[in-house]
């Protein structure tokens, strides 16, 4: 079942003296429990595409329809809901709240959709003990290692059992063993929930463990590798 | 809500120091603010009391030409009718008759030009009540001396009850308040004093015709209780107004000005005196309210009770127009500073938040993007602002209390030069502050208002946030 489909989609940055064609007709689509990563070089378009699947950016030409809804129809408030309740985000630096404990972080999503306490409570504990954190829900995250804030990062973004997570270069600030953790974490959550999970990244080890493989240059799609068949 | 709470308290110590310098630049604002103001209505509501509650009242009925020239001339007749209405009007706390002009008073070789006001003894209780003006207690050489051999006043005290020698009281209290003793000592020594200082005084009866000299005229004319003091001035229509009057007693008036120069008579000895037959010069009116709102409203009031198209009604402002705008000015003067204090103070609280709106840009950009809406997020930012006004505006207003709760019982006396120069302009050198009012409430007010201004700048930048943007900074 296709979970994203990408028509034609275009990103041109003007500047006042060159214009940058970040992203260039892109066709793509995603499905579900797919693991694929985005890779290429510095400047090939990676995370503006990612950040355009996310909805955090807006597309200067082409269609980005996620379970059958166009993201450029909707108006901002409403983007901003569709990506709290369909969405999962994981970035580079972690980006927890700061002020929230490790539960408080996970809970922070469901929070938003108005979970019930109970419910709340026991997905969030669940999700901690399957990142491997159940012993650290109380720490804020100034006293977790940069591994252990990632892994809060990701129980966040599946808190509300998105359709997708995407993942902008979640390895590039670990240390590998911190990194392969992570990443067998991500898989098995993947496995499990039959989550799609979409990473841009450098790391050879993302690369080795997708499913799939999408190869940026200059913004244009030049390979798409299928490894093998979503979990 | 619950979340957003706690979440905006949260990020409020992130930075500790910050929101500790920023609440505490808040926290002395607020309480600069309200002592400062709290001290300049207490004097002004002690300038009132002394000045309108005594001698003018909130409100008087006279002929329309008797403020521009206060002679007898302009005396009018009224009857009890009038005072009765009056009286029922809402707010009304007493009405008084009073026969006011001016005479020479002379005592031997001393002689003065004096203001002179009728009354109606009893009445006069209601309103002004010379009766506990009345000097109980002197701080004659004598009595110093009498208390240095037989009371064995601490050295500090007795340097004190020498610095007010030549004084009269009315009260003990006001001793007390001026020697500055605390309770203790005021039990302590106070019984000595006033059985030394002690002084008998007499009242006027109803049809008396004696009078009642203020403490400083009669020290100027040398007189005392059982003398006898000329009056000489112009009665009703050109009459000569001449006559001999025994000293009853001798009253000691806050204000040093009016003490310098009052006689006060019975309204029947007056008009005699002035010849002047039932008329007086004015009714006094006097209100348990001081908003300007009950003023205008009781004097449209009063006109419409008054018969004698020659005679209306005056509020008090109308007819001490310098006084009021002494005050108007030192008012002004007063909020013009408070405005440049809270004018400081905003800067260092819109410091505070453009520090924060930098630092947090991103995160802003974080929690959009995954997923809170930005009204809820306008929510939080807004929250922590109120908090962050609230700690300073609470502990300062807290803080306030206790001072202004101590000074409003046991008011700064003042002393030395700043005691003469208060009584220079005719004021009693005593500053009591002002009892909690609207003054107090707006402090809250006007933080609110600052933080609020100050919160529009996150506002719109959350409103006007990209999150691709906000994720890059």
């Amino acid at each position: 079942m296709k979970v994203i489909e990408l028509k034609n989609v275009n990103k041109i940055y003007n500047s006042s003296e060159v214009k940058v064609h970040a992203v260039n007709d892109v066709t793509l689509d995603f499905t579900e429990a797919e693991f694929a990563a985005i890779v290429g070089p510095s400047g090939s378009g990676k995370t503006t595409l990612l950040n355009m699947i996310g909805g955090l950016d807006q597309p200067t030409s082409g269609d980005i329809i996620i379970g059958g809804t166009n993201l450029s129809a909707l108006r901002s408030s409403q983007l901003i809901d569709f990506r709290l309740h369909h969405i999962g985000f994981v970035f580079q630096s972690y980006n927890l709240i700061p002020v929230l404990t490790a539960k408080e972080n996970v809970e922070f999503i469901m929070n938003l959709q108005k979970w019930p306490e109970k419910e709340k409570n026991e997905r969030t504990l669940e999700l901690l003990n399957a990142v491997g954190l159940g012993d650290r829900i109380n720490s804020r995250p100034g006293k977790l290692s940069g591994g252990q804030q990632q892994r809060v990062a990701v129980a966040r973004a599946l808190a509300s059992r998105p359709k997708f997570v995407l993942a902008d270069e979640p390895t590039a600030n670990l240390d590998s063993k911190s990194a392969t953790t992570l990443l067998e974490i991500m898989e098995k959550l993947n496995h499990e929930s039959k989550i799609t999970f979409i990473f841009s990244t450098h790391d050879p080890r993302v690369v080795k463990m997708a499913h799939r493989v999408i190869t940026l240059e200059d913004g244009k799609v030049i390979s798409d590798d299928i490894k093998g068949m979503p979990a | 809500m619950k979340d957003e709470l706690k979440i905006a308290w949260r990020n409020l110590w992130r930075n500790r120091r910050r929101t500790l310098i920023t609440s505490a630049s808040v926290f002395f604002a607020v309480f600069f603010a309200v002592i400062m103001r709290s001290y300049q209505l207490g004097s002004y509501d002690h300038m009132i009391i002394n000045f309108i509650e005594s001698f003018t009242g909130y409100i008087q009925v006279q002929h329309e030409k008797y403020q521009d020239n206060p002679l007898v001339d302009y005396a009018f007749e009224y009857n009890d009718s009038l005072v009765d209405a009056i009286s029922k009007l809402d707010r009304v706390v007493s009405v008084t008759p009073h026969l006011e002009s001016f005479t020479l008073a002379s005592s031997g070789t001393q002689t003065k030009g004096v203001a002179v006001i009728a009354i109606d003894p009893e009445k006069e209780k209601e309103f002004s009540n010379p009766e506990s003006k009345l000097v109980k207690y002197r701080i004659t050489d004598e009595a110093i001396s009498q208390i240095g051999a037989e009371d064995q006043l601490p050295e500090k005290i007795f340097a004190k009850l020498k610095q007010i020698r030549g004084r009269s009281y009315s009260s003990a209290a006001r001793i007390a308040l001026e020697m500055g003793f605390s309770d203790k000592e005021t039990q302590q020594y106070m019984p000595g004093i006033l059985h030394h200082t002690g002084f008998s005084n007499g009242y006027l009866t109803a049809r008396d015709d004696g009078i009642l000299v203020s403490e400083r005229l009669a020290a100027y004319l040398k007189v005392a209780i059982g003398d006898s003091v000329i009056l000489m001035g112009q009665g009703y229509h050109g009459s000569t107004a001449t006559g001999l009057f025994p000293v009853r007693g001798i009253i000691k008036l806050p204000s040093p000005e009016m003490d310098n120069k009052l006689i006060i008579m019975t309204i029947p000895a007056a008009q005699r005196l002035f010849d002047t037959g039932d008329r007086i010069t004015s009714l006094v009116v006097n209100l348990n309210s001081k908003s300007e709102r009950t003023l205008k409203k009781t004097k449209v009031l009063i006109n419409s009770l008054l018969s004698d198209e020659n005679t209306t009604s005056k509020t008090w402002y109308e007819l001490n127009p310098i006084l009021y705008q002494q005050i108007q000015g030192d008012s002004q003067t007063g909020m013009a500073m408070l405005g440049i204090l809270y004018f400081i103070i905003f800067f260092g609280i819109f410091g505070t938040v453009l520090m924060m709106v930098s630092e947090r840009k991103r995160e802003f950009g974080v929690l959009v993007s995954i997923g809170m809406q930005k009204t809820k997020l306008k929510r939080i930012v807004t929250i922590e602002m109120l908090l962050l006004g609230g700690i300073g505006l609470v502990s300062g207003l807290l803080a306030s209390v206790p001072l202004i709760l101590y000074f409003y019982y046991y008011p700064v006396v003042l002393k030395g030069d700043l005691d003469n120069t208060m009584e220079d302009y005719g004021w009693d050198a005593v500053m009591p502050t002002a009892w909690f009012g609207p003054y107090f409430y707006w402090q809250a007010v006007v933080v609110a208002l600052m933080v609020v201004v100050a919160t529009i700048y996150p506002l719109r930048k959350i409103g006007s946030l990209k999150e691709i943007e906000a994720l890059r900074a």
